[in-house]
């Protein structure tokens, strides 16, 4: 892909952020984009667990009519590892429209965004397959921590992908653990039998 | 589903999985001050009907349209968990226009001879995509037969038919129809032993394996024999042949089907003895080839599986496809399937020693393709039954007390004196420290093997965790050792025990998990071609140590050797005579952890060298810092004591030892690429790559050399050899490629060569572990 003409047509988009008084104007458009990939549609009220709540890290590029062209959704809360931690849920942009640096521009602001509110790590997974996704992350600087064995519903593995912002993430620990306290939510040897892929 | 697509730069690649929100679970720390919860909050006793129409209508004119407004409990998991009614993609009870919700499909329809293999291998198919992990829903219970059989539910197992109730005569289901009765029962009767296996060990519900029956009883009360009469009720009235008359080769088919079920349910009997297990493997292999070579007499029936049955299995899921595993890799599954539990079998008759077990393990767990959850624990169900053997105590036997004091028998005769005011004798307390020692270690212990048989990706994960477990288990032994060598002195007995023996054992175990952990990062691919060099030298620091720990461990058997034998007494001579065999052991463990390090060195320095050629793509990064990635890398040793991650700058040092891998051509740094190039021309750079190559080689022949019974592998022998010539291959394949590059090399760099990273997985690496990059001329 060239990277230059990319760019030129990129420059036609505007990119801007999600807000919640604008639901009824842009909801119904990422609904579509997002599901158009999926076998199986979330229902509203997932998009609006990550709008209502983080609306200001959802970021969308709008074409000259306003038509979504592409959408990223995020999250950022603090995560039980003692992390502040971002999570990158849904990312999308219009086939046409794929190869010209959208989906790079839409993930670096969000970036941008959860790094100005002092988020120490950013998370997410993808397809073991998804090579393109891979490497756009890749390229930011995530790096792949685990690989999560059938991670989706079509049987499919993936990798976690994270990133950290700052020095001294990694040597974070849970809070309780920080006052001496054993917790039963530890490792134990025993997992439980949940599938919970933003575990430890 | 979010679909894999290459040369898309932006595909919609990560969406949150439909079933695995991410932190659903945190705990959230409001007061529960919302009416409506309260009011759940109250005992049932009697129902009262409040109108709140009045109320409601009110609270709702304090929101503006459209506002939202969030419960504190509306978590993550329950927006995924919503559906929307009245959408066809979520809604499983929506109708199209004129659609029926129940198939019109008559089970007491008859069926051809062919219809009914189809029937049974289709139900075959659907059996093993369950198998891989894939829900009833989607898989055996969208079968009407077997819809039919389980619900209403019997009552009794009579009551399990194609129909339910009061029937004429003339309705009544032929011999076909009984036949695929007495087939689909002893089916589900498979799925239900299945289900008890799998759940009585660790497994992951969603990664591994669906339990979910959706409130259908799969017979657990019914004893496997009755399903095992009505199959064999079956191949008799079929073979009579009086009620029915069928193409001999049609019939041989069917009877083949029954009879491997019979003997499929056979081997999947929880309760068979444990000394009789292989004798029911065998057959199934041989009756697996009758199918697949007669799988082509079948005829299909397609309206004898039907998605709407998933309506009334499950209401709160979106209708999910059928899978569809075709019938080449159904069988494929079945048949490794049956080998892996055949391989299971072996276990019971291992040599009683834990290593032996742990190599095993490993061997099974490192199985391609990767044995699936049902023979996973049907090995852990194996291992787990009663051992005769104190595990860990025979395990630090072979490594630290060669012929020691501290495990003499007698230790475990003596009686504390009468008085307990007065000492216990020095032997008694040793055996005392030596208990409380094992009991504290058979925690970690038990978590090790339990990580041994989990699935690949997870056993990585797990391996972490069990390090940390290790780890703090290592501190605890630094105590006890402290108390042993207290006891030790008092009886004058100091020459003949090795220092911190426990801690030592417990440390050697740890870092071996490491190196495992770390070449299991390689096989799954975790890490990018610009962090090879990192990790390599990482794991050649890791090995380095092990081989350290090694070493004083051999001399201190040299010793004991040699204080025995001056001994001349039989005993002494006896003890002698163990403690050498003893030694082949850390002979080969020397060996295999020699080839670790000087593989992991020579590979290390080789994509070093690479970096400096700009013979590895090194991603832009605008995010973060080499630091913040290095520190991310280690997460998993950061806390291990003593410490095995070096500070950033010293692995920098070790990673970058010409500077920066982006040269301004100055002389104002001290290596210029220029200056790197003409150093590489020089056949001398890579001559230090090539001896840890050849010492890597070395190690590897000697391993083999000692052979599987000092590593306490004979059990295993084929794995192990395989292991052994994999990583030698892999040396040789590095001193190509290392050779390669040296003849490539210039002054001006490297001419005319890329470098080919084989991917994993895919059997184009001799070993899963050891990415060689492959020097390829362009």
């Amino acid at each position: 892909m060239s990277e230059q003409g990319a760019e030129l047509k990129a420059e036609e988009l505007q990119y801007v952020q999600y807000q919640a008084d604008k639901e009824e104007t842009y909801l119904p458009a990422i609904r579509q984009l997002i599901s158009r990939d999926l076998s199986e549609p979330y229902s509203i009220y997932v998009y609006r667990y990550f709008l209502y709540q983080w609306g200001d890290l959802c970021y969308m590029a709008l074409d000259s009519s306003n038509a979504l062209i592409g959408v990223v959704v995020c999250k950022l809360e603090p995560h039980r590892s003692g992390t502040f931690r971002g999570y990158i849920a849904m990312l999308a942009v219009q086939e046409p429209h794929r190869g010209k640096g959208i989906a790079t521009k839409l993930v670096c602001m969000a970036i941008d965004a959860m790094a100005a509110r002092d988020a120490d790590e950013i998370v997410l997974e993808t397809e073991v397959t998804n090579t393109a996704s891979l490497k756009l992350y890749e390229r930011l600087g995530f790096l792949r921590s685990k690989r999560l064995h059938r991670y989706y519903l079509n049987g499919n593995t993936a990798f976690r992908l994270v990133l950290h912002l700052k020095p001294g993430t990694a040597l974070k620990r849970p809070i309780a653990v920080e006052l001496g306290i054993d917790q039963p939510g530890q490792y134990q040897g025993y997992p439980s039998a949940s599938h919970d892929p933003m575990g430890p | 589903m979010a679909e894999p697509q290459l040369g898309h730069a932006a595909t919609s690649n990560n969406v949150v999985p439909v079933d695995g929100p991410g932190s659903s679970k945190e705990a959230s720390s409001a007061s529960i001050g919302l009416p409506l919860r309260q009011a759940m909050k109250q005992p049932v006793a009697e129902i009262k009907i409040h109108d709140i129409t009045d109320k409601f209508t009110r609270a709702c004119s304090a929101l503006e349209v459209g506002q939202l407004v969030k419960d504190e409990y509306f978590t993550l998991f329950e927006s995924i968990g919503a559906l929307e009614i009245m959408d066809p993609k979520m809604d499983s009870g929506f109708l199209q226009p004129g659609e029926a919700s129940e198939d019109d499909y008559d089970t007491l329809g008859a069926l051809l001879p062919e219809e009914l293999i189809g029937i049974m291998d289709q139900l075959l198919c659907y059996e093993m995509a369950w198998h891989t992990g894939y829900p009833l829903s989607q898989t055996l219970f969208t079968s009407v037969y077997i819809d039919k059989l389980l619900w209403p539910e019997p009552k009794v197992l009579e009551q399990a038919q194609f129909y339910r109730g009061e029937i004429t005569d003339d309705k009544r289901p032929g011999v076909l129809l009984e036949v695929l009765r007495a087939y689909c029962l002893a089916l589900v009767k498979c799925c239900d032993f299945a289900i008890a296996r799998i759940t009585s060990r660790d497994y992951f519900e969603e990664e591994d394996f669906c339990t979910h029956t959706y409130n259908r009883v799969l017979f657990v009360q019914v004893p496997m024999n009755v399903f095992q009469r009505e199959l064999d009720a079956s191949v008799e009235r079929l073979q009579d042949g009086t009620e029915v008359e069928i193409n001999p080769i049609l019939r041989d088919a069917i009877v083949a089907r029954l009879q491997f079920r019979k003997d499929f349910l056979t081997a999947l009997d929880l309760d068979v003895p444990i000394d009789h297990l292989e004798a029911h493997w065998q057959p199934l292999l041989d009756g697996l080839t009758t199918i697949t070579t007669t799988q082509q007499l079948g005829k299909t029936v397609p309206g004898s599986f039907s998605l709407k049955i998933q309506r009334r299995l499950a209401s709160t899921v979106p209708p999910r496809p059928i899978v569809e595993l075709d019938s080449a890799d159904a069988f494929s599954k079945l048949k490794q399937l049956i080998t892996d539990c055949k391989e299971a079998t072996r276990f019971p008759s291992l040599p009683p020693d834990p290593i032996e077990y742990q190599n095993f393990l490993w061997a099974f767990a490192s199985r391609t393709p990767t044995p699936l959850p049902y023979s996973r624990s049907y090995l852990a169900n194996l291992l787990f039954h009663e051992s005769s053997i104190s595990i860990p105590l025979a395990d630090m036997r072979y490594l630290v007390f060669p012929a020691s004091p501290i495990l003499d028998p007698t230790n475990w005769t003596l009686s504390p004196p009468r008085n307990p005011m007065l000492p216990k004798p020095p032997r008694l307390q040793l055996a005392i420290l030596i208990d409380d020692f094992i009991d504290r270690a058979g925690q970690p212990y038990l978590e090790f093997w339990t990580a041994l048989g989990q699935n690949r990706c997870r056993l990585r994960r797990m391996l972490n965790h069990v390090i940390s477990a290790w780890d703090q288990l290592q501190s605890d032994a630094g105590v006890v050792d402290e108390d042993l060598k207290n006891v030790i002195g008092q009886m004058n007995a100091e020459g003949q025990v090795l220092d911190y023996p426990l801690t030592t054992w417990v440390y050697h175990k740890k870092l071996w998990m490491m190196e495992k952990a770390v070449l299991l990062g390689f096989e799954q691919d975790i890490y990018l071609p610009d962090e090879y060099a990192g990790m390599y030298l990482f794991l050649n620091n890791v090995s380095r140590k092990r081989k350290d720990l090694l070493l004083t461990v051999k001399s201190d058997f040299n010793n004991r050797l040699s204080q025995l034998r001056s001994n001349k007494s039989a005993s002494g001579l006896q003890k002698a005579k163990e403690v050498q065999d003893g030694l082949l052991y850390i002979d080969s463990l020397l060996a295999e952890t020699t080839a670790t390090l000087e593989l992991g060195l020579a590979l290390g320095k080789f994509y070093v060298a690479l970096l400096y050629l700009d013979l590895i793509p090194r991603p832009k990064r605008p995010f973060g810092s080499e630091q913040c990635r290095y520190e991310l890398r280690m997460k998993n040793f950061l806390n291990l004591h003593p410490s095995e991650v070096t500070e950033f700058s010293e692995f920098n040092n070790h990673t970058k030892p010409f500077g920066p891998y982006e040269k301004p051509d100055t002389d104002e740094v001290d290596y210029t690429k220029d200056k790197i190039f003409k150093w590489m021309a020089n056949p001398t750079f890579w001559s230090g790559m090539e001896e840890h190559v050849r010492r890597a080689k070395e190690a590897c022949s000697l391993l083999r050399k000692l052979g599987p019974q000092a590593a306490h592998a004979v059990g295993v022998r084929e794995a192990w050899d395989k292991e052994v010539q994999s990583t030698m291959a892999s040396c040789v394949a590095l001193g190509v490629a290392v050779l390669g590059l040296k003849l490539a090399a210039g002054a001006e760099g490297p001419r005319g060569i890329t470098i080919e990273f084989p991917t994993g997985g895919q059997g184009k690496r001799y070993h899963e572990g050891w990415v060689v990059g492959k020097v390829i001329k362009v």
